[in-house]
């Protein structure tokens, strides 16, 4: 949080997580690997490292994949919140294995001494009015170049430096890679290989991706017509707020609200964390404190505060209750205003 | 995310995912024919 920066804030669950993720990758290329070679030995050194390529290949397109399901699966399944922590080192894991992809591919060329084609291939400028036999490498290098570009923002200090909001457009444009990657996949090896789990793999994986965002998007429309009047909005009776988590409300201006009960206690906070803009209101009351799911941010929920030695603040909502439902007023408060009430739970 | 984060991924994401759903379908639809397989006839070297 706001005291200092460190390369990674370790913690065990942080090391569970990379152990697994890494030991899936170690797993997913020794396996592509080890079936390719049982199918067909390499004839050759190229044919091997034409193995490794594609090893590597798979495994980025699958993980980059998984990266992009699970917003959507958390959102619709709490299970999920377990992986959504920590998903900027899945981020940087397929960064490091997109880039091995690419540099076998460069030492393909290199072991039969043929590099220089290469760089035909990329400046053979009419292919590029092509579609079947457009340079689909072009692709995968630009997509590349934004997982570079992401992989080295993932930090909190590029965070900070370039202000949530520009930061969180940038990282957007891993859709943008991910249609590049397809793009990429579809124009190249698809088209050669004639192997038919090839476009059963990538249209699997699109629709997939593509499926859960809309499923997703389209249950989260209903939070976002609900709006109240200027007046107060109703949240319901105070037992159906989970105990030590929240009812995720939306403001007449559209903004979300997150109203968490921790026993006794109500209190409305902004649904965005100061961290990355992630969605408070999926989080717990955990040590007493509003978590963030997505990297364990915390904040005080009678003021929005966060515990010292941090100093970021959340806006506060006021909040009541009227006929045994809670109300929260649509209208911020300051950061950093204590708003929350004591509430019999029926 | 906020609002105007949500409505630009929910325009956004419909747009992209129809062109690169286009263009896989087309890459599909316009992929060469696989080689005929080589027949060797009697008699013939």
């Amino acid at each position: 949080m706001s005291v200092g920066f460190k390369a990674v804030h370790w913690n065990r669950e942080k090391l569970i997580y990379d152990a697994i993720l890494f030991a899936g990758v170690v797993l997913f290329i020794t396996a592509f690997v080890g079936i390719s070679y049982w199918i067909e030995p390499p004839k050759d050194l190229p044919a091997a490292i034409d193995v490794r390529i594609r090893a590597f290949g798979t495994c980025a397109f699958v993980m980059l994949t998984v990266i992009l399901s699970i917003g959507p699966l958390a959102r619709l399944n709490p299970w999920f919140r377990t992986i959504l922590y920590n998903r900027r080192h899945f981020g940087v894991l397929t960064f490091a294995v997109a880039l091995l992809h690419a540099w076998f591919m460069i030492e393909w060329y290199d072991a039969q001494g043929t590099l220089p084609n290469l760089l035909v291939e990329l400046t053979t400028w009419s292919d590029y009015g092509k579609f079947i036999g457009f340079p689909f490498k072009v692709l995968g290098a630009i997509a590349l170049l934004l997982l570079f570009l992401l992989a080295a923002t993932s930090h909190d200090f590029w965070l900070a430096f370039l202000s949530p909001p520009i930061w969180k457009w940038l990282h957007m444009s891993l859709y943008a890679a991910y249609g590049l990657v397809v793009m990429h996949v579809a124009l190249g090896i698809m088209q050669y290989d004639r192997n038919p789990l090839i476009p059963l793999l990538l249209a699997t994986c699109f629709s997939t991706v593509a499926a859960l965002h809309f499923v997703a998007g389209w249950r989260e429309r209903s939070t976002d017509r609900a709006r109240g009047s200027d007046g107060w909005i109703a949240v319901g009776a105070p037992g159906a707020i989970p105990d030590q988590g929240a009812v995720v409300v939306s403001a007449s201006g559209g903004e979300r609200i997150a109203v968490f009960r921790d026993g006794t206690e109500i209190g409305a906070l902004s649904n965005v964390c100061a961290h990355q803009n992630g969605p408070i209101g999926e989080g717990r009351i955990v040590d007493g404190c509003v978590t963030c799911p997505w990297h364990g941010w915390q904040y005080r929920l009678s003021n929005g505060c966060a515990p010292p030695p941090f100093n970021e603040k959340l806006a506060t909502y006021p909040v009541r209750v009227r006929n045994g439902i809670v109300e929260v007023s649509p209208h911020a408060l300051p950061p950093g205003t204590p708003a929350s009430i004591q509430a019999s739970v029926g | 995310m906020k609002r105007s984060h949500r409505r630009v991924h929910r325009l956004f994401w419909p747009v992209l995912a129809l062109l690169v759903g286009t263009g896989l379908a087309l890459a599909l639809i316009m992929r060469a024919p696989p080689p005929a397989p080589p027949t060797v006839v009697e008699g013939q070297r």
